[in-house]
């Protein structure tokens, strides 16, 4: 009975996710045709100068290296740091060795 | 007690590892060209490196595992990143300079030998990434607090 009911739950969840998640009716994320240029005009920007700029066919990387380059410093900051503090902490202590 | 995982394992392993590692130096070196960069190629390659600790236990990894080596490529391959990021610092930090008018890695869109300092931080970037994370497993592996 319990199974039934949670089974019965995740379907209607499951529905009325599809429902909401339609772009005929439901949630709408930003306007549709070309108006989202006005608003996003950067992810426009990256599209048509990426190559032109920064070389790369690979608009990711064009973006995380060179654009974004600030954020990809800090990723590999947080990256050494976390490993640096992993093996810190890991490593046996004075008082396990009792 | 050995700690690996038996014949069939090791077999399988020793037979996938080369070929995980060439597709991971493959998405690292082409990462200015198709998907993929320096992050995802050096995870492959880390990955790689994990199956081999997996399947061959803590006693062979101990054997084959240098720390002062592996913090070494990983410190060098930080400083490469950022130096890449400081040749063009008469413009700004991150300025592409080596693809608007460098001597090398300036070809065509598209070629390997293209985009400025984008191949020497996606190679740095997956020199750090596969080092860094096969450290963390290393030192997981190595430090547990649990009793067997």
């Amino acid at each position: 009975m319990k199974r039934t009911i949670a089974f019965l739950s995740l379907l209607f969840v499951l529905g009325a996710l599809l429902y909401i998640a339609n772009p005929d009716y439901g949630l709408k994320f930003g306007p549709g045709g070309d108006d989202w240029k006005n608003l996003r005009y950067t992810d426009d920007y990256y599209i048509t100068h990426g190559v032109k700029e920064v070389g790369g066919t690979n608009i990711v990387t064009d973006i995380v290296f060179d654009y974004r380059g600030y954020d990809t410093l800090g990723e590999a900051t947080v990256l050494f740091t976390a490993i640096a503090g992993a093996t810190a902490l890991l490593r046996p202590w004075r008082r396990d060795e009792e | 007690m050995s700690d690996d995982m038996g014949v069939i394992v090791r077999t399988m392993a020793r037979a996938t590892i080369p070929l995980i590692g060439i597709f991971g130096a493959y998405v690292v070196s082409h990462g200015h060209l198709t998907p993929g960069g320096g992050f995802q190629g050096g995870a492959t390659i880390a990955g790689a490196g994990i199956l081999f600790l997996l399947a061959f236990g803590l006693s062979e990894m101990k054997r084959r595992y240098d720390k002062h080596l592996y913090s070494a490529l990983e410190g060098i391959g930080g400083l490469v990143f950022l130096g890449a990021a400081m040749l063009g610092i008469g413009t700004a930090f991150f300025y592409n300079t080596l693809w608007h008018d460098g001597p090398v890695f300036n070809g065509e869109p598209g070629t390997l030998l293209s985009a400025g300092y984008l191949p020497i931080m996606n190679l740095a970037v997956g020199l750090k990434v596969f080092t860094g994370l096969v450290s963390a497993m290393a030192a997981i592996a190595l430090y547990r607090r649990w009793k067997s």
